[in-house]
């Protein structure tokens, strides 16, 4: 059947033929984008499809999915944003970041997980790229000088450490307290900031921990030992530093169904309303709750990104960090200049918006580290209803 | 007439051997007039070759990755495919070479030795050091292994891979880097220089494949292969012909640690940091998917399997090109399975018929149902882009259409004939609709979807693999 | 004292949950010597075929019909719907691989819980949802006896468990596709050529498997533990563990380990630490393998030359 032969012949020239397609179109795609006036892209990487924080990572998604869209009409510009799923994991995330490099973007926004951008941080720092986290808290990323190409729009664990141990320490007055850490560097940073800040205050810090990737009725058991065993009736306050919020939620159940009534304060791993809903617990965060501010930017973005996806203000500080990037092109494109890595890095160190043009209350500027100058962590309460309060942090 | 002193049925083994037919035969038939050392030359040539074509940095990561788990099938063969041994935490011994390799260079030791930068070994002194431990580690496994058979084995073996992880990931996080891993590591280095690409580290694998696929071809012809053989096929009988059944099996899961190690020193050092979730059960799923396919038991096999594997699953990552597998494994299927070659053609043409017809009955009825986002890109995006249904609300549409496809292909699998050709016309349009409006959003998550499916449908079609032979198992 | 007691009552349901995936395990290892890693996802399909239940009848706050018939039309539809799953798997996926080497139904049972696991993230997305257990069965609704607390969750959990362990009992030793299932389990050909329809007595094994496991996924939801696509893996790993500790293929075996493990799972958490307990019951699985090979009920295998 020689026909046959020649269709299954040209078939196997076809599929060699795309394999070797394979690489020239990806390149030559971008390039096409590129020729147009002020075009470009910037990528997103957020856990948004898979790993414990999917709700967080929607919300970052969205965000920054209007924040392109915004600033494209806002500064005529045309930037296109990849979107890159990291799962929370450090691994995955340093696969998701080679093939950004790969693709030619010229900044990247995200990713969430500090433990992500110190696996990924020499890899932009080789490429020379910026990226700007919306969460990435721990205190050593910036200080490590492992990371020059990291910026973040929000305060390091430095300033939420502190800050809740103080308002726990001069608002909750507990004799002791709980903290348990789920094994990952978020957790295990944030308390060894706040345990020494109890402890000199005279309070009895009972450290524990648990892994943080258990599931189902592994993770059940965990809690309920942690409660029953661990939880001692002198623990007025439990606090748990996790980027797990039904984790949270779970503990927060296990423990009412104990019977035992300690309060509950998470910190902005926990943030996510639809997830954590302990009633009487507290939620740190680093960015502010707009949804009910009257002011002309906040209703608008709280509109505008309802197209993408429900708003949350976990998600919020991302809609600054790729306002930042969309700015720093602009910028560039305006001095007549292609935007590129080099350039659009140095425009981002330069970055100066004021407070009245970003949702975060601030004015957003850079230090030579790369951390936000000034930055500040919310306190919400969440009530009987399972809102969140938001809740003046000073003393 | 047999020759003198050579069995009647032996001597016939020769027509008794499967014949290939079609293309295979004429694969077949070339293939036994070059020896295995020319055709191990070819591959090295064609290696280097395409290393040379000048590629960009997401081609060379998906060429380097297909050494590095040709490699890792090679060593799986070793104790799987010779030795007849179920390992299923051999994921664990990539991971000891890996983090044998990060804490030979980087400052994890620093913590524990008053070292304040840690050690930092060039590479000539890394891979003996390694290399001997891991074989030490293979030894110990082999040394519990004995004890257990079949199932048992693999059961224990699982939780070894398991525990490895485990261990790695809550013990002393300051020397292991915990859930964080160790990162930073320094590159190959030696004799003043040091590999610091992709580019680079897929020519020392390169060179590590050929050596090994040498040394392991040798291997395999010498009397430890033979008596591998024996093992695999009966341990009890060839126990009782006084094949030397526990040490072999010690050095079955020793080799396959060697090589494990080994393709977790290159691995480390390209990845620049390692990670605990580098060494989970999926890539075990992955490192054995790439065996079975290409073909437990033989060394071009595994080698194949591993490149097919790794170059399909980063296809299927890419939204240009996952778009190329799935329309031309659809077509291939449809080529190479339906006979005679009318009524091939007969199918094409309904499906393409069938497709235009819906779209325009359902254009003409709402422009809504087929004015929504684009879903492949390039030039094949544009061919769909006229002939499939994308609604606005494409990702219900497309979860819809998902779990119907799933039934209709259960169906197909039950019906014969005609309606089985009738069921197949619209379930092909379907396919093309759901990947086009649903599946190719989010191609991490279809790319396991489409692995899972390969991993199915090939082990229901053709068990022994690509290239291998059908084995009859004696229970 | 009371700690003793509390880690005792989380043994025991922790234990109940792995036990009953434990024992569709066993079943299946036992008619067909096939280690059926997709189990575990089986349990996760339960799970959320349960979540959506109390969603159609109007969200966990606001439910319209009554929170036991609630439960009773979870158990049911999980129950039969992921018993059909399983057997439609076995149907499609096992069958022509009766006999194959058996690498082959390894490989497509990884093949099949893939397809599971990405299938649910796909049509359902990665959040991590809920049942929100506390919203229709209020906290008030529990024992307290001299400090230890006891859930009526819990109570419902370990009943249920029991009866089912209890029914299946009896289904395997005192009815005839019980007989026919030990035959079947004994030997394959023999059954077969004593006129026993083994594909019909194969598919129902899967049938009462799946199906437990289903059970045990809605169970574990109405425990308030959070549901997403992956909870499959540790589940299955554990069930796992437990039926190979009690002895793979014996039907009291994966009854008693689903228990043991249970239980050494709670003490260790409870009095050593939680972030060891999973090391420590591997340990016991190794210690196990290496001490009594065949688990607690298991047989010592035939090797034949």
């Amino acid at each position: 059947m020689k026909a046959r032969r020649l269709f299954i012949g040209a078939l196997g020239v076809m599929a060699l033929a795309s394999v070797t397609i394979f690489g020239a179109t990806s390149s030559a795609h971008v390039a096409k984008v590129a020729a147009a006036k002020c075009s470009t892209s910037i990528s997103v990487e957020a856990p948004y499809a898979t790993g414990p924080a999917t709700q967080q990572g929607l919300e970052q998604l969205h965000f920054a999915q209007y924040a392109v869209a915004a600033d494209n009409k806002a500064f005529g510009i045309h930037v296109s944003l990849g979107k890159n799923d990291t799962g929370l994991n450090p691994a995955l995330a340093t696969t998701v970041t080679n093939s950004v490099v790969a693709s030619g973007a010229v900044a990247a926004v995200g990713p969430a997980g500090s433990q992500e951008v110190e696996a990924i941080g020499p890899i932009y720092a080789k490429a020379g790229m910026a990226f700007i986290s919306g969460s990435a808290t721990n205190s050593a990323l910036t200080t490590s000088g492992a990371n020059p190409t990291f910026f973040r729009v929000v305060a390091p664990d430095a300033v939420q450490g502190p800050q809740d141990a103080n308002y726990i320490i001069k608002k909750l007055k507990p004799k002791a307290v709980l903290i348990i850490d789920d094994e990952e560097a978020y957790s295990t940073g944030l308390v060894s900031v706040m345990q020494p800040i109890l402890a000199n205050a005279g309070i009895t810090v009972n450290h524990q921990s648990y892994n943080g990737t258990d599931t189902g009725a592994t993770l059940q058991s965990d809690m309920s030992s942690l409660v029953s065993s661990q939880l001692n009736p002198s623990e007025t306050v439990v606090i748990l530093p996790w980027q797990s919020a039904p984790n949270a939620n779970l503990f927060a159940t296990t423990m009412a169904a104990a019977g035992k009534t300690a309060t509950i304060f998470g910190t902005d791993g926990t943030d996510s309303p639809g997830q954590f809903v302990a009633s009487g617990a507290y939620v740190s965060n680093f960015g502010p709750d707009i949804s009910t501010s009257k002011s002309k930017l906040d209703k608008a973005i709280v509109k505008g990104v309802a197209k993408f996806g429900p708003y949350g203000s976990f998600g919020l500080p991302t809609y600054a960090a790729t306002d930042v990037l969309m700015r720093a092109i602009a910028s560039v494109c305006k001095a007549g200049k292609k935007p590129s890595r080099s350039n659009v890095l140095a425009a981002v160190k330069k970055t100066k918006i004021p407070a009245g043009q970003t949702p975060l209350g601030l004015n957003i500027a850079f230090k030579s580290d790369g951390d936000l100058k000034n930055g500040v962590f919310y306190l919400f309460h969440i009530n009987a209803k399972g809102t969140y309060v938001p809740v003046p942090t000073k003393a | 007439m047999a020759p003198i002193g050579v069995d009647e049925w032996v001597a016939r083994s020769g027509e008794r051997r499967e014949q290939m037919s079609g293309p295979r035969r004429l694969l077949e038939m070339a293939g036994e007039r070059v020896s295995w050392w020319q055709r191990l030359a070819m591959l090295a040539i064609a290696g280097f070759v395409f290393g040379q074509l000048g590629f960009n940095l997401n081609i060379d990561t998906v060429a380097f990755n297909s050494v590095l788990y040709a490699i890792l099938a090679l060593g799986l063969n070793i104790v799987v495919g010779w030795a007849g041994l179920l390992d299923l935490g051999y994921i664990a011994f990539f991971g000891f070479g890996s983090y044998g390799y990060a804490l030979l260079s980087s400052h994890a030791f620093g913590s524990l030795v008053n070292f304040s930068g840690g050690v930092h070994l060039p590479i000539i002194a890394i891979i003996p050091i390694v290399l001997v431990a891991a074989g030490l580690v293979g030894v110990l496994i082999g040394l519990v292994a004995l004890r257990l058979h079949g199932d048992y084995l693999a059961i224990v073996t699982l939780f070894v891979g398991q525990a490895f992880v485990e261990v790695v990931n809550n013990i002393d996080p300051t020397l292991f880097g915990g859930n964080n891993g160790l990162f930073g590591l320094d590159p190959w280095h030696g004799f003043g220089g040091s590999i610091g690409s992709v580019h680079g580290y897929y020519y020392a694998a390169l060179v590590m494949l050929i050596i090994l696929m040498a040394g392991l071809h040798l291997l395999d012809g010498s009397r430890t292969g033979r008596a591998w053989r024996a093992l695999r096929d009966d341990p009890l009988a060839a126990e009782a012909m006084t094949v030397p059944v526990n040490l072999l099996k010690v050095m079955a899961f020793s080799f396959g640690a060697i090589v494990a190690a080994l393709a977790g020193v290159v691995f480390a050092a390209q990845q620049g940091s390692v990670f605990p979730t580098n060494f989970q059960s999926s890539v075990l799923i992955l490192i054995y998917a790439c065996l079975v396919l290409g073909g437990v038991g033989g060394i071009a096999g595994a080698v194949l399997g591993g490149i097919t594997v790794t170059v399909v699953e980063a296809m299927l990552r890419s939204p240009t090109d996952s778009s190329y597998l799935f329309y031309g494994l659809i077509l291939l299927a449809i080529l190479v399975r339906v006979r005679p070659w009318q009524r091939m053609v007969a199918m094409l043409v309904a499906i393409a018929a069938f497709g235009l017809v819906m779209r325009a009955i359902v254009g003409a009825i709402s422009h809504a149902a087929i004015s929504g986002p684009h879903g492949s890109i390039g030039w094949i995006g544009t061919v769909m882009r006229h002939w499939v249904i994308v609604p606005t609300g494409s990702i219900t549409f497309g979860n819809i259409l998902y779990a119907v496809l799933i039934c209709a292909l259960i169906l197909i699998v039950r019906l014969h004939g005609i309606w089985r050709f009738v069921l197949i016309v619209p379930t092909v349009y379907a396919a093309a609709c759901c990947w086009e409006s649903r599946l190719i959003v989010d191609t991490g998550i279809t790319a396991q979807i489409v692995l899972g499916a390969i991993l199915v449908v090939m082990m229901a079609a053709r068990p022994s693999g690509l290239l291998g032979t059908r084995r009859v198992e004696v229970l | 004292m009371q700690i003793f007691i509390q880690t005792i009552v989380t043994g025991l349901v922790t234990g109940c949950l792995y036990a009953l995936i434990a024992l569709g395990y066993s079943m299946v290892y036992g008619v067909l010597k096939l280690l059926n890693f997709a189990h575990g996802d089986l349990y996760m399909v339960g799970a959320f075929i349960g979540y959506y239940i109390i969603q159609w009848f109007g969200g966990s706050s606001a439910l319209i019909i009554p929170v036991w018939l609630v439960i009773i039309v979870m158990l049911l539809v999980s129950a039969v719907a992921v018993g059909g799953l399983g057997v439609a798997i076995e149907r499609f996926a096992y069958r022509p691989l009766r006999d194959a080497p058996r690498i082959a139904p390894l490989i497509t049972a990884l093949g099949i819980s893939f397809i599971l696991e990405d299938s649910v993230l796909l049509l359902f997305g990665g959040y991590v949802r809920s049942y929100n257990t506390p919203s229709f069965i209020p906290y008030s609704a529990s024992f307290h006896i001299s400090g230890v607390n006891i859930s009526s969750m819990q109570v419902l959990i370990v009943a249920l468990s029991v009866a089912m362990m209890a029914g299946l009992f009896v289904l395997v030793n005192r009815t005839l596709f019980g007989k026919s299932m030990r035959a079947v389990a004994s030997d394959r050909e023999a059954a077969e050529m004593l006129g026993i329809n083994v594909n019909r007595t194969i598919a129902m094994t899967f049938f009462v498997g799946s199906a437990m496991a289903g059970v045990a996924g809605v169970m574990s939801g109405l425990a308030n533990e959070p549901i997403s696509n992956i909870i499959g893996f540790l589940a299955g790993l554990k069930a796992f563990t437990a039926a190979v500790v009690g002895g793979i293929g014996s039907i009291p075996g994966a009854m008693v380990g689903g228990l043991v493990i249970g239980f050494c799972e709670a003490f260790s958490a409870s009095y050593i630490s939680s972030q060891y307990s999973d090391l420590i019951v591997f340990g016991i699985l190794i210690a196990t393998m290496l001490i009594r090979p065949q688990g607690i009920f298991g047989t010592p295998p035939l090797q034949k030359v």
